[in-house]
């Protein structure tokens, strides 16, 4: 009896942390993949990510770089839907997640909103001094995207990728691009 | 001559085979079939002791081979989908600052024309 109480105890202390390391995808964004006209489902766990990180050719710059990133981290998630039409989901459908990343542990640290409707959102775990995860919610009229990166990740070293593997360059496009994007107001 | 010997000279002395004798012998010798050598009874033991080690040895490596297969499929499923969560994490981001910048260009554009 006193050792169940024990364990209990134990398991009560533990889930928070668990549930700090695993936010739980809500069960209506699955549903929304029979609307989308495209959709990634990615759940890559600690043991995934070894395994894929395995096969990361040490040879090819663009891979060994994203083997670099994912050495430390324990679980990549990207839920991602493209509809033909707007309207095919709702902003509530994003509350559950929104609510997992609360303060002290999360802080949003990008916020924008635009009149196009075009959101994005980008959470950080603080772990200590440093980052312990981060998570981007971009939301448009047309697609919804939710990724999660669960471990110690710099985004600097992500952004770093930018101009490789289809990312973007960051530095370059944002260079070229005249400031004309009106109707976007930053929170 | 004793009795004895009488008997023994009767019992040791020459008599004819009867009549075939000689070629039923040699139709029964032709009949018989030669002797297995022992060499090939030993290869046939040895086979029927190797077979079920051979068949399990084949089944392990079998079986090994497979799950290789199968975890080297995984892993470039795996890869496939980190690749592709990595591209998507990083043009979302990069869509994310690239939207922080516009504003942060717009504003500054902005208090420059006021003044």
């Amino acid at each position: 009896m006193r050792k169940l109480l024990i364990w209990g105890l134990a398991a009560a202390f533990a889930l928070p942390a668990w549930a700090l390391d695993n936010i739980k995808m809500p069960v209506n964004l699955d549903k929304l993949a029979a609307r989308a006209t495209e959709s990634v489902d990615v759940t890559l766990d600690a043991s995934m990510l070894e395994l894929a990180s395995k096969f990361l050719s040490k040879d090819d710059p663009d891979e060994a770089q994203v083997k670099k990133l994912v050495s430390k981290l324990k679980g990549v998630y990207v839920r991602s839907f493209e509809f033909d039409k707007e309207g095919q989901y709702s902003l509530s459908d994003l509350e559950s997640v929104r609510r997992q990343l609360k303060a002290p542990i999360w802080s949003r640290i990008v916020g924008v909103k635009s009149l196009k409707g075009e959101n994005s959102e980008v959470y950080l775990q603080k772990d200590g001094s440093k980052i312990g995860g981060l998570v981007v919610i971009a939301a448009e009229p047309k697609e919804l995207t939710i990724v999660h990166i669960d471990g110690p990740i710099d985004p600097e070293e992500l952004s770093q990728l930018g101009g490789h593997m289809g990312i973007p360059n960051i530095g370059k496009s944002v260079k070229h691009e005249s400031p004309k994007s009106g109707g976007k107001d930053q929170e | 001559m004793t009795e004895f010997e009488q008997q023994l000279t009767r019992a040791l002395e020459r008599r004819e085979p009867s009549a075939g004798f000689t070629s039923r012998v040699l139709t029964a010798a032709s009949q018989q079939q030669p002797a297995r050598p022992r060499w090939q009874a030993l290869r046939w033991a040895l086979v029927l002791r190797v077979a079920p080690v051979m068949a399990a040895l084949l089944v392990v490596v079998g079986g090994a081979l497979y799950q290789r297969h199968e975890r080297v499929e995984r892993g470039e499923v795996a890869k496939r989908q980190l690749l592709l969560a990595v591209k998507i994490a990083g043009a979302k981001l990069h869509d994310a600052q690239q939207r922080v910048v516009s504003i942060g260009e717009i504003r500054a554009a902005g208090i420059e024309e006021e003044q």
